[in-house]
Parts: C-alpha cells; structure tokens; sequence
C-alpha cells in the first residue's frame, strides 16, 4: 500500500459504516438512522477537505490543467492486479456530489421508509453501495472501476428489489440481468485490453494503444466496443435502457433518486473512461458514440412524453438526459482538440443531471409516500396548495427543461453550440463524418428533444400542482396539511435552491467547476468564455421552449388524454405492449436457453443412454421382477423357532407383558433385501468384471502382437 | 537416496484410525468419544501432513517389485498445494458432519470411511509414480464409496454403483495409458517437464499420444469431464452433505491431480502442445463448461443443481491446464482452490438447509434467508465467488484463465475459450442468485409471523462461514498461492 491512504478510507469507510449499522439497527432503529446520516456526513466532509486542499495546494501555477493537485493511492496485489486509487478535480468534485446526494438521501429515507419492513437490510445496502460508487470514481484504471462497478451492480439491486412486490421482484431480475451480462461483456473487453495493450492504467493506456494504434485498430475498436457495453448498459443507453424504465420507478424514492441521479452516471464515468483515453480525439469512436446518444435522447424523451406514471416519466427522462450526455462524448471525439466546448457541456450535464433529479425524485417520493400512488390521474392536483413542494418541483422541471437562468439551460447550451461548431467545420467541409445538412439535421433533434423535456415536465407540473382531482380534491386539500417532516423539507428544498443559483451565475459557478473537471477529459486548451445569455444562445433555448409549448398542447392535451365518460379528461398510456423491448428481450433469452438446454441435455444423456440402451438389448438381465426369494430357507426356521420361543415365553414368564411376535415376516422382508441389494450388486460387479476381462485380453494381444 | 519414514505417517495414520473407528463401534465409547477421537485425528492429520511438507525434497521407496514398480512417495509443489488443500478441506467438512450425521445412522462406519479417505488423499498427494498413484486412486475410489452408499437406501446403492462404475472405467482407461507409456520410462519418477525417455519415442508418436489422450480422459472421469460426467449428478445428491462436499471439493481435485501428473509430470507438454490431444481435451473441457452450466441452471433440486455446478466448475480448471500456458495454469490452480474453498462451502451451506428445513428444492427456499441468516449469507458469497463476482475468488482465477487462454496461441480457441467461461459464469449466476434472491426476498405475501429462526449450531455455521470468507479473501489476496504455484510450475515450462 502506498500514497494518500484518505483515497482508500473514502471507499472503505462507507463499507464499515455498512456494518456497524446494520449491528447497530438490530438494537435501536432510532440510533441506526442518526449513525447513517453521520456516516455520510463524514464522507462528505472528508471529499470536500481533500477538494479544498487540492485545489489550495494547487496556488494557480501553470502546468497542470485543471487546478488540482491529484493524489493518488496503490495497493499492490489486491486481486492479483492491485488497486489504484487516485483524485483529480473532476473526481473529487464528482465524489463531493456523490455525497451530497447520498446525504440529501439518507436525511430523507427516515420518513420516507418509516413504514417499510427490512429498514436495516435498507440502510446496509445504502451504505455499501456509497463505498462502491466512490471506488468507481476514484478507480485509476479500469480493472479498478470494474472491481467496484460490479460491487455496485448486486449492492444496489437490494434497492430496486426492497419493496419486494411482483413487479420490483421482476424490474429488479431484469435490472440484475443486464446488470450481470454488461459486467460480462465488459470483463471480456477488459480482458482483450490487458491482453493487447499489457495494461489497464488510465494514464497508460492511451500511449499503449496509440503505439498499436496502425496493426490493432481492430481490435481495439472490438476490446473498447467490448468494455462500454456495460457501462452503457449501467447509464441506460439505447437498446440496453430496458431495466431502467422499470427499476427506477419500483425503487423506494431515495433510491430512485441515487439510481438515476448517481448509478448511470458510474456508467458515464466508465464510457468517459474509455472514450477519454482509449480513443481520445478519435472521430470514428466519437460518431458511434453520438449515433447511441442521439437514439437515446431521443427515445427516452419519447418514452417519457407517453408515459403516464410520475416516476416513470421521471426515469425515461433519466435516460433520455443520459443521450444528450452521450452526444457530448460524441462530439468530443469528434471535434478532436478543439472539443473545450464539448467537454464542458458533457461534464456540466452529468453534475445538472444529479442535482435536478435528485430534487425531482425526492418531490416524487413526498408524493407516494402520502398517497402510495404514482399514477398521474390518481395523485392529479396533490400538489395544490402546497407551496414548497410546488417550488421545488417547479426548480428541478425548469432546469431539466434547459430554460434559461435555470443550471440545465447552461450545459445545454454548451452541448447545443458544440454540435452548431461540428456543423460549422462541416459546411467548411474539414468534418470527417456528416455533410452540413445532415448536422442541421442533428443540431434539430437536439433542440427537439429539448423540446420533448420542456413538453413533459409541463405534463408532470400540471398534473400535480395545477389540475383539480375530480374526485379527491376536498381530501387532498385538508387532510394532507402536514404532508412531510422538517428534515425530509430540508433533503428537497437545499439542493432545488442549488438549481437556479447555478443557473444565474453561471460563470461564478459553472465555469470554474468544469475547468476543474477537464483535466480527465484531456480537453483541448481552455474555450474562450462563452456567453451564455447572449441573444444568438438564448434563440436555441427559446426554439427549444417554443417546440415544447407545440408538443404539449398539440400532442399531450390531444392525442394522449381522452375524455371520460362523466366529462373528465384523463391521461392515457398509448405506448403499444409490443413495443416494450424488456419482454422482447427476455422472450429471446428464453428461447435461447431453452434451445441449448435440449442440446446439452442430449449431450449429458449420451453415456447413460447408451448404457441404458445396451442393457435393454444386447445385454438384457434378468428383470426385476422375476427375483425370486425362496420362503423355505435359514429366516423362515429361524423366524418360526423364535416365534415358537416367544410363544413359550408368552405362555409362561410374561404372561402380563406378552413379547410381540412378528419374526418371520421381518427376519423374511430382511432377507428379500438383502438378497435383492446383493444381487443388483453381483450382477453389476459381474459385468464390470468382464469388461476388465476384455480389456486385460486386449492388452494382451497388443503386448504379443504389436510390441 | 534416503529413506524418508516420515511420509507413511499422514498416509496410514488416517487409515488406522478409521478402522480403529469403524471397529470401535461395537463397544460403549459413545458419540462423544467417537467424535472426539475423530476430531483428533483430523487434527493429528493435518500436524503430520505440515511435518511431511516441511522439509525439502523429502522421497520414500515403500515397496519395490521389479525395477520399475515401485511405491514411491515423494514430495514437490503440487504435492504441497493438493495435500493442504485435501487436510483443510476435510477437517471442515469434518466438524460439520458431527452435527450433520445426527440425522443418520451407522456414524460409526461413516466416520470410518470418511478418515481412511483421508488416508488415500495423502497418498495421492505423495504418490511420486504412476504406478503408486494408480494403486491409491483406486483405493479411494473404493473407499469413497462407501460414503455414498451410507444412506443405504436403493437409489443410494444405485448411486454409489453408478459412482463406481464411472470411477473404475476411468481408472482403467488411464491404467491402459500407463501401460503403454511403460515401454518409453513413463513408470519412472514424476518430474517437471515429463520423464519419457526421448530416444525410444521416435516412430511411436502416435502411440504416444493416443495413450496421453486416455490417461486425461480416464483421470478426466473423476474431474467429472465430458463424456464421463455422468457419476457426479447421481452420485452427489445422494451422500450425505459432507461428504457431496468433499466428493465434489477435493476427491474431483484427484482428478485434476492425475491430469497434471500424467500430463506435465510424466509426457511433459513439448510433446503434446499443437497436437490433436490438446485440441480434443480442449474441446471436452469447453463442452462440459457449457453444459455443466446449462443443465445447473435447468435444474430443480439444490444438490443435483450444485452437482452440475461442479461439473461445469471444474473443467475451468481442465481448460486451464489444456492451454498448457503458464498464466492459464496459474489460475486453473487458484481455481483449484477457489472452487474446493466455495464447492465445499455451497454443500455445506446446503447441507445446512435440508438438515434444518428438510427442503430439497430450489423452488421451496423462499425465505430460508430470513430463517437461516447466516447460513444463506455465507451462501451467498460463495456464489458471488463461483460466478466470480469481484473481488472474490472465482474473479481472479477467470482472469488469469481468461488471459492465459488469450496468449496461448491455440487458434480459434484463445477467444471461444474465455466467451465459453463467461457465458458459463453468466449461467452460475443464473442458477446461485436466485435461491440467495428468493431466500432473502420472499416477496410482500410473505407472512412474517410465521418465521421462526433455525439457525444451525455453531459446529456447522463456523466451518460454512469459514469457508466462504476463504474463498472472498483468496479473491482479494491471491498472492501466496500465485506465488506458490508459480513456484511449482518452475520447471514445468
């Protein structure tokens, strides 16, 4: 072990605290939750120390790039290729957001979880799966990130399965399956790189493949192909996204929140991994990656406009805000050296994404935990006259909508004006990949997508804050006065204000954020200071708005809400069934084992089958049934000699207690079996002794003859 | 050469104390004398095996017949690793079958077997020919036996015959093998890199070969690998828990011990490397990951589930030493020791759960996490390191397989090989979670006021628990035993 040994303790401490919680929960539920919120607390203090120290070590000389002095921890041998830690800027600014989320979190699931069974179990898995999301972030190499992602993978399916209900059983068996097949496939990447390139180093990989770059390339292509196919199964990414409309919902909201705000971003952070330092600059990858990350902004945002479930809607746009991070990644690649502008917005959009969907999942889990409903036209109007909870939700609706003076405004422009940058070299006709118009094209998906966000987070704060329940209303109104505690108000309320003091001071906040960050990127040199609320960057958000506004009152209020029989208009689901790929999927796997379980099974049966076989032809044995005990031999004498014994016996000394007797047919059934095991066992020793026979002769002749 | 009498100590102590035992069972000494003497010499066994390991270079010629039949022990780095293994593994097991054989009757003769066994291991760990490692093969064999046959009933016998048969055909498969190779030295003693006398060979390759190919195949059958499986699912369900463990732990191990001597110790890899032999044990070995897998994930009940599971597991470590590369080899040997580790905690485990629910099912295990926290705890690491889940033991052996394979320049096979382990780990994982999910998630019907606690004694959760926090620590620490073994391998490439 060598270096900052604090590397270590962040990821190991939250896995002790794991324990002593659980011991400590089996004795005072009360004192369990405040040692959680202490432990989280303490993770947090420890990451924004070691932030504050690295970047005040640093004192603004030249050279390094992001403004941060990085530590780095080893630990030789652990897992037979060691452990290696290290901190930079953007890790420790994404472990302190890490934290923060799990602090937010763990003030809120007290009052959340008050009522659920297996709090403890809760509690552990919580904890566990904070260590191991820390190690992600803080891993140096990718066998490292793998070590902790796969940790991270089974802690946090204990989440998704809590509530234990049919449909988090099976949202949490998908989310486990795919969780366990993309760690396969991503070990076999793995396994391809430390096989060509002898090493699995951030630092080092990227000289290593470079120099194989001209014989290789193939094969890196595959071995990086390989590795982010888990970690974009991880972060939701088309068509691997098929767990996540599932299992984020089902999750109590808490965990929802750090699923979707924190656990695809681990998947982020390995497909940054590769992309950053594989195939840094490198067009071909950066295309492959933007045609994913366009197919799923899109389709998430698709997804969610249809969806009619508050969580649900909320977990498509996970995934959907997932694609427009991947387009970042993209146009990295793409955009080479000059990618500044693509590097801050890829690194902005996965801090705003955290922050907006922790305020919104946790406004979700206020909501169910009042009315254990999620469904849009049954908690329709919840939100009237409840002035915080409107605030809140308002805060994180606006700034995933990407409205301006909001945090997503920002890291939308960035991404928006990278794209505007490609097509621009593209018009020159110095891109690689695409011609003008077929930028113009993207560039319009983007902002049409940004336009889905604006359609269907509208949808979600109508619904709640703004419609009437035409049913419970009266109810909702009165009875729901006291409807969250302190600290659950404190969990929501501190990061909704984080959202538009971002957002307003965006060179204050944002800029020196991602400087810090760009560092793991390897971004080109600094981008000139862009100007966010410039007319020409404020047109892109208000084309964005404007779309939403035709979206939601041309395809929302139309087409997906129908008129019910007594007048009211409700939501409906008009996604078809056939559609949703999880059941294709699964119908596939099924079919595939199946058939391949025929196959071996023939395969198994092929050694005892013909034994069987034999046995029943060429050497048939004497049947079963045709055994024949003979009733006259030694236990019949000695049965009736016994039982004329105990005759006398009865007759004379125990008269009051008579000796049963029943020797014949015992002493008889004991030798029947005795008989019968013997000769199963003769019969078979017989047999196995001419085939040695045979073999011994075969022998035989072989020394005569052939030696 | 001198004499070392040392080496008979660990070898036919066991055996006289289990005749002692299973004689002793006519007088009064009772349970607890018994279980204490037991207890004793599985400890005794294991301060004579250190002894025995000790020294270098430690050899013994027991019995001479000719020149070349001889029993001979000797002492080398796969003896150290296997004799270990084998002494650990049945002291554990051993603890746990004090309280598990309160189920079942003729303990004494159990007991018995169980020790003489014990006996035979050590004398294949020691064997430094063929010769004296066919006649103690065979002699566990037979007194393995008699631990599946223990339950007595008929699917017991039919079991433990069907376990004979498959033994005894590959035995003398493998009997055949040495005595071909007898004309060309191959009864001389074991040595890194084979012991084939190299003028006599020209013109019998083919011989040579095909004997080579009988002798993996025969010892093969005993490592439960394809086409001789057969024994393992039959006969594993139908012994009593310890011994499934130990059958399934370390007596498959022998196997793999046979395959190593005969293959890197007596014909040496130069001459098969490239060959058909390498190519059709390959093959064999990939089939039986699959198909181990597959017919594990197809199955019901939990002991014939793991049965399977010991099929596929071990051929891991058959692939690896088809490679004949050294990293493969290193980790087919950390396999060896992860999956006796896990292997003999699953059984165990499972064991644990029919000795106290008496439910031999996988679909009945739902809530057995909330009555048997432990137990389905240790469980559950155990699978975690089967599959080979970070940072736990079958992680780090699939990595060196895996890596081994990729640089061992066997064509197609360096990247079917590790996609064949992967898609095999996925299985495991298909067939381990769900009794660990299902155990501790029972869903909202469950009915809480139901459950009562059934824990198991201390005598029983100590040994599981210890072995599953070896094969998670084996995982996160690999060092000692990559070093020991790379140390053994020395001279072998």
């Amino acid at each position: 072990m060598s270096g900052n040994g604090m590397l270590l303790f962040l990821a190991a401490w939250p896995m002790t605290a794991a324990l002593l919680s659980y011991i400590i929960g089996r004795f005072s539920k009360k004192s369990r939750d405040f040692f959680a919120d202490g432990a989280v607390l303490l993770e947090f203090a420890v990451l924004l120390g070691l932030l504050l120290a690295g970047v005040l070590a640093w004192g603004g000389e030249s050279g390094a790039a992001s403004g941060f002095v990085v530590s780095e921890f080893c630990w030789e041998g652990f897992c037979g290729l060691g452990l290696h830690l290290e901190l930079d800027g953007f890790r420790a600014l994404y472990g302190l957001i890490a934290a923060f989320m799990w602090l937010m979190t763990t003030v809120f699931s007290r009052e959340y979880l008050a009522r659920y069974r297996n709090r403890n179990r809760y509690y552990l898995f919580v904890l566990l799966t904070l260590g191991a999301t820390m190690g992600v972030f803080l891993a140096a190499d990718l066998y490292t990130a793998f070590i902790f992602f796969e940790i991270m993978s089974f802690t946090s399916y204990a989440w998704v399965a809590h509530d234990e209900k049919e449909a988090a059983m099976r949202a949490a068996g998908t989310y486990l399956g795919v969780a366990v097949i993309g760690g396969m496939v991503t070990l076999m990447g793995l396994f391809l790189f430390y096989h060509v390139a002898g090493t699995l180093e951030f630092s080092e990989l990227l000289p290593a493949c470079r120099a194989l770059w001209e014989e290789k390339q193939g094969t890196l292509y595959l071995a990086g192909g390989l590795t982010a196919f888990g970690f974009a199964a991880k972060a939701g990414v088309f068509p691997l996204h098929i767990w996540l409309p599932k299992a984020h919902p089902v999750a109590p909201a808490p965990a929802s929140a750090l699923l979707s705000g924190i656990l695809t971003k681990t998947g982020i952070f390995g497909l940054l991994a590769v992309s950053c330092n594989v195939f840094r600059h490198d067009p071909f990858w950066g295309m492959a990656v933007f045609a994913f990350g366009m197919l799923t902004m899109f389709g998430g945002a698709l997804l969610a406009v249809f969806s009619v479930d508050l969580k649900r809607t909320l977990a498509c746009s996970s995934m959907s805000q997932i694609g427009f991070i991947l387009v970042g990644i993209g146009m990295q690649g793409l955009l080479g050296e000059e990618n500044a502008l693509a590097v801050r917005g890829t690194f902005l959009h996965m801090v705003n994404h955290s922050l907006i969907k922790l305020v919104l999942f946790l406004a979700a889990g206020v909501v169910y935990m009042n009315l254990h409903q999620l469904n849009l036209n049954e908690i329709r109007g919840f939100g009237r006259k409840k002035p915080l909870l409107a605030f809140c939700f308002l805060m994180g609706a606006l700034g995933i909508g990407g409205i301006p003076l909001w945090n997503g405004y920002v890291s939308k422009t960035l991404l928006h004006e990278s794209i505007v940058e490609y097509g621009a070299l593209a018009a020159e006709g110095l891109s690689v990949y695409g011609t003008a118009a077929f930028w113009k094209g993207a560039e319009w998906i983007f902002l049409v997508c940004g336009g889905m966000t604006v359609a269907y987070m509208t949808k979600l704060f109508v619904a709640l804050f703004v419609e009437r329940s035409p049913e419970r209303q009266e109810e909702f109104d009165t009875k729901y006065g006291r409807y969250w505690s302190l600290e659950s108000k404190l969990a929501v309320a501190v990061p909704a204000l984080l959202l538009p003091l971002m957002g307003m001071l965006p060179g204050l906040v944002m800029d020196p954020a991602a400087e810090l960050g760009a560092g793991f990127f390897g971004g080109g040199a600094s981008a000139r200071p862009v100007r966010y609320f410039s007319l020409e960057n404020l047109s892109g958000g208000l084309v964005s708005i404007a779309i939403g506004a035709l979206i939601y009152f041309g395809v929302i209020r139309t087409a997906l809400m129908r008129k019910r029989a007594d007048g009211v208009r409700v939501y409906v689901d008009r996604w078809p069934a056939w559609l949703d790929l999880e059941n294709l999927m699964r119908g596939v796997g099924r079919g595939l084992l199946a058939v391949s379980a025929v196959l071996c099974r023939a395969l198994d049966r092929i050694l005892d089958g013909s034994v069987v076989f034999a046995r029943k032809t060429t050497h048939r044995q004497l049947k079963e049934d045709k055994i024949q005990v003979s009733r006259n031999r030694l236990a019949y004498w000695t049965g009736c000699f016994l039982e004329w014994n105990s005759d006398l016996l009865n007759k004379t000394v125990r008269r009051k207690r008579p000796v049963e007797k029943a020797y014949v047919r015992r002493l008889m059934e004991f030798e029947e079996k005795t008989v019968r095991t013997n000769r199963i066992i003769n019969e078979s020793l017989s047999f196995a002794l001419l085939l040695v026979c045979i073999g011994l002769i075969v022998v035989l002749l072989y020394l005569l003859w052939i030696r | 050469m001198e004499q070392d009498f040392l080496l008979l100590l660990p070898v036919f102590f066991p055996m006289a104390a289990g005749i002692f035992v299973a004689v002793l069972s006519g007088t009064k000494a009772g349970r607890r004398g018994r279980r204490l003497f037991v207890a004793a010499s599985l400890i005794l066994e294991i301060v004579f095996t250190a002894l025995c390991l000790a020294g270098e270079g430690r050899s013994l010629v027991l019995w001479r017949l000719t020149e070349e039949l001889q029993i001979y022990f000797q002492v080398d780095g796969m003896s150290r690793i296997f004799a270990s293994l084998s002494v650990f593994m049945w002291l554990l097991a051993g603890i746990f079958a004090f309280r598990y054989m309160d189920h079942e009757e003729r303990e004494d003769r159990f007991f018995g077997c169980y020790l003489a066994v014990e006996g035979a291991l050590a004398g294949l760990s020691f064997a430094g020919n063929l010769i004296s490692f066919y006649l103690f093969f065979e002699m566990m064999t037979f007194t393995s036996l008699f631990l599946v046959f223990h339950e007595g009933g008929r699917a017991a016998i039919l079991a433990g015959l069907k376990y004979l048969f498959y033994s005894v055909a590959g035995a003398f498969m493998a009997l055949f093998g040495i005595f071909f190779l007898a004309g060309f030295g191959g009864l001389g003693y074991f040595a890194p890199g084979g012991i084939l006398d190299g003028a006599s060979l020209s013109g019998h390759t083919g011989l040579i070969l095909a004997s080579a190919f009988l002798l993996v195949v025969g010892f093969g059958a005993k490592a439960g690998m394809f086409p001789l499986h057969g024994w393992l699912p039959t006969a594993h369900p139908e012994a009593p828990a310890p011994a499934s463990a130990v059958l399934s732990g370390v007596i498959t191990k022998m196997g793999v011990l046979g395959i190593i001597r005969a293959v890197y110790y007596v014909v040496g890899v130069e001459l098969l490397r490239g060959t058909w032999v390498q190519t059709a044990w390959i093959i064999l070995a990939l089939i039986t990951i699959f198909m181990g897998s597959m017919l594990a994930y197809r199955e019901k009940g939990l002991k014939k589930r793991l049965a399977y599971s010991t099929v596929s597991q071990v051929s891991y470590i058959l692939f690896g030493l088809a490679l004949m590369e050294r990293t493969a080899f290193v980790g087919a040997m950390l396999h060896v020791a992860v999956h006796s580790l896990v292997k003999n905690s699953l059984f165990l485990g499972a064991g644990a759960i029919i000795f106290q629910t008496g439910k031999k099912r996988v679909s009945e295990l739902a809530a057995v996490g909330k009555e048997m926290p432990v137990t389905l705890w240790c469980f559950a690491f155990a699978s975690l390191a089967l599959i080979g889940i970070p940072p736990a033991g079958g992680f780090v052996s699939k990595w060196y397989l895996a890596e081994g394979a990729l640089a061992s320049g066997t064509g197609a096979f360096t990247w079917l090989g590790p996609v064949v382990l992967l898609v095999s780990a996925l299985l495991t994982a298909g067939y381990l979670l769900p009794i660990v999910i299902h155990g501790f998630f029972p869903g909202t019907d469950y009915d809480y006021g139901s459950l009562k606690k059934r824990e198991p004694s201390l005598l029983m959760t100590i040994p599981v628990a210890f072995l599953a926090a070896g094969a998670l620590v084996l995982g996160m620490f690999p060092g000692v035993v990559v070093n020991a073994v790379t140390r053994a391998a020395g001279g072998i490439f």
